[in-house]
């Protein structure tokens, strides 16, 4: 579903931030992406939104290279790339149910969605997301009252209002207690399941990479040092990741 | 010398020696003397003579007493122009607001499409604050006549000022983190503005507002004075008169609107907080 080759960014100053980055991501899949500060995680997922311009490589969505589209093309084909925060990003003033709804935006006429707010279904749909991240009581609380851990659980489903086939998390759990944490990652691999998601997200909790990954991708100085399923990752591969970074 | 046994007896920073700590003390006096003479020179330049106050504090007494009791009978007759009043502030807002809005939006680095249009509109802002909201109604009186009406475009105008740039700052210390979210999710620009920067700073822009109501109908009653109509005029048409028992009632009036207005617009902004 995502599949990117021969990834590589240079910035101007010279730094190679990423080399020949290579992974898979099928529907259905959860993928994490360990590696330590500095590594190329974030940089990776920036280059896949196209925040950020690849030097070079391709980003295949679907049957789709990101890398070669741009403007209005572009807008249209990131409509199946949603992506999740560490922080959960929502407009705090408004309910939780528009932030949900907010994220079925780019798929409705833009004069309609300026006056006249979205369509009823797209509410209804608003509110089955809610539901399925379990928090369909609190559609009409205003954003900005949650805590950190349901604010990321609207995250989810404002995502989940894209219809993503891709679904890209920076570190979802990094400002979370270990139980949220435990409910957010529990989340994904359910969506991962039920929706044919293909996820994939970037985490510094080792535990829980191997608790709900399918398959772990090892990052370190912007090129792959593992790409394999969870239960052949070893440990001593994981902390290899981090003992180099500090060298 | 003292420097050679450094080592062993380090000098504490800030502690200066015998000479530094003259000079200290010689500035501080200097400063301390020019103090008092610009003082000094404001008392002379606004020909300050407090015994005139005392001698002539009986005036003021007699000038008060045939201002009461203040003459209610009068009340009705200042119901028009209290209205006008009130209403040259809230039309001088609204023109404010509408100008203001489009302003500051280029004028918030954030958001600004380009560095000229930024500095332009900050220039635009900036001239209208610094002509007072009088000498825009000078202008505006020799294009549209006298009245109310270039009383509410001198206060729209000179509203701008200090709308366009709290705006400006409103959006600017805006938390953008919720804004990339949306326009990543593919939503237009368009969309993320009504969707995501409007209800983000809405509460805000009004609360803004409404303090400028509150301003703007302090300034209205001052414009009266000088032509533009409602109880300002009025006030002045009675001074001139001698009729000091309705310019009592008139300042009663004025009070309550003022403390009203500040009120209404304190109790608002709390609301929308």
């Amino acid at each position: 579903m995502l599949r990117v080759c021969g990834l590589s960014l240079r910035y101007p100053n010279g730094k190679v931030a990423l080399a020949d980055f290579g992974l898979t991501v099928e529907a259905g899949e959860l993928v994490v992406v360990l590696g330590g500060n500095g590594s190329g995680k974030t940089t990776l997922l920036r280059c896949i939104t196209r925040t950020l311009k690849p030097t070079s490589g391709e980003i295949w969505l679907g049957n789709t290279d990101l890398c070669a589209l741009a403007g209005e093309k572009l807008r249209r084909a990131r409509l199946e790339l949603a992506m999740v925060w560490q922080h959960a990003s929502l407009v705090r003033r408004s309910s939780v149910l528009s932030n949900v709804a907010n994220g079925a935006l780019g798929r409705h006429s833009t004069l309609r969605t300026v006056f006249a707010g979205l369509p009823a279904e797209e509410l209804e749909a608003a509110r089955r997301h809610l539901a399925d991240v379990g928090l369909a009581d609190l559609a009409e609380q205003r954003a900005g009252t949650l805590s950190g851990g349901q604010a990321q659980r609207v995250a989810i489903a404002r995502a989940l209002a894209q219809q993503p086939r891709v679904l890209l998390a920076d570190e979802p759990v990094a400002s979370l207690d270990p139980q949220a944490a435990e409910e957010i990652m529990r989340l994904l691999q359910r969506l991962a399941r039920s929706e044919r998601i293909a996820v994939l997200c970037v985490l510094h909790q080792v535990e829980l990479a191997y608790t709900y990954a399918d398959r772990v991708v090892g990052i370190r100085q912007g090129r792959i040092a593992f790409d394999l399923p969870c239960a052949q990752v070893s440990r001593e591969a994981v902390r290899g990741l981090y003992i180099g970074e500090a060298a | 010398m003292n420097l050679n046994v450094a080592p062993t007896a380090p000098q504490t920073v800030g502690e200066p020696n015998g000479w530094g700590r003259a000079v200290t003390i010689a500035v501080r006096c200097v400063l301390i003397l020019l103090s008092i003479a610009v003082v000094i020179q404001a008392l002379i330049v606004v020909e300050a003579r407090p015994q005139d106050l005392i001698t002539g504090v009986s005036g003021m007494a007699d000038l008060i007493r045939r201002a009461m009791p203040p003459d209610f009978s009068r009340l009705p007759s200042t119901f028009w122009p209290t209205l006008q009043t009130v209403d040259i502030a809230l039309f001088g807002t609204l023109v404010g607001v509408v100008i203001a809005l489009p302003l500051a939006l280029l004028a918030a680095a954030n958001m600004t499409p380009s560095r000229y249009a930024y500095y332009a509109s900050r220039a635009i802002i900036g001239l209208t604050r610094a002509v007072p909201d009088l000498v825009w109604a000078l202008l505006f009186v020799t294009a549209v006549g006298l009245g109310p009406f270039p009383g509410g475009l001198a206060l729209g105008v000179h509203s701008v000022g200090m709308l366009g740039r709290l705006f400006a700052e409103t959006i600017e210390h805006m938390d953008m983190a919720p804004i990339h979210a949306l326009e990543l999710t593919g939503a237009r620009r368009i969309q993320v503005f009504c969707h995501g920067i409007v209800p983000t700073i809405l509460p805000s822009l009004l609360g803004i507002s409404l303090y400028r109501l509150d301003e703007n109908i302090r300034s209205s009653l001052v414009l009266g004075f000088v032509g533009a109509g409602g109880i300002g005029f009025q006030l002045l048409t009675a001074m001139n008169l001698f009729q000091y028992q309705e310019v009592s009632l008139l300042l009663i009036i004025i009070f309550v609107i003022v403390l009203t207005a500040e009120r209404l617009s304190a109790a608002l902004r709390e609301r929308l907080a």
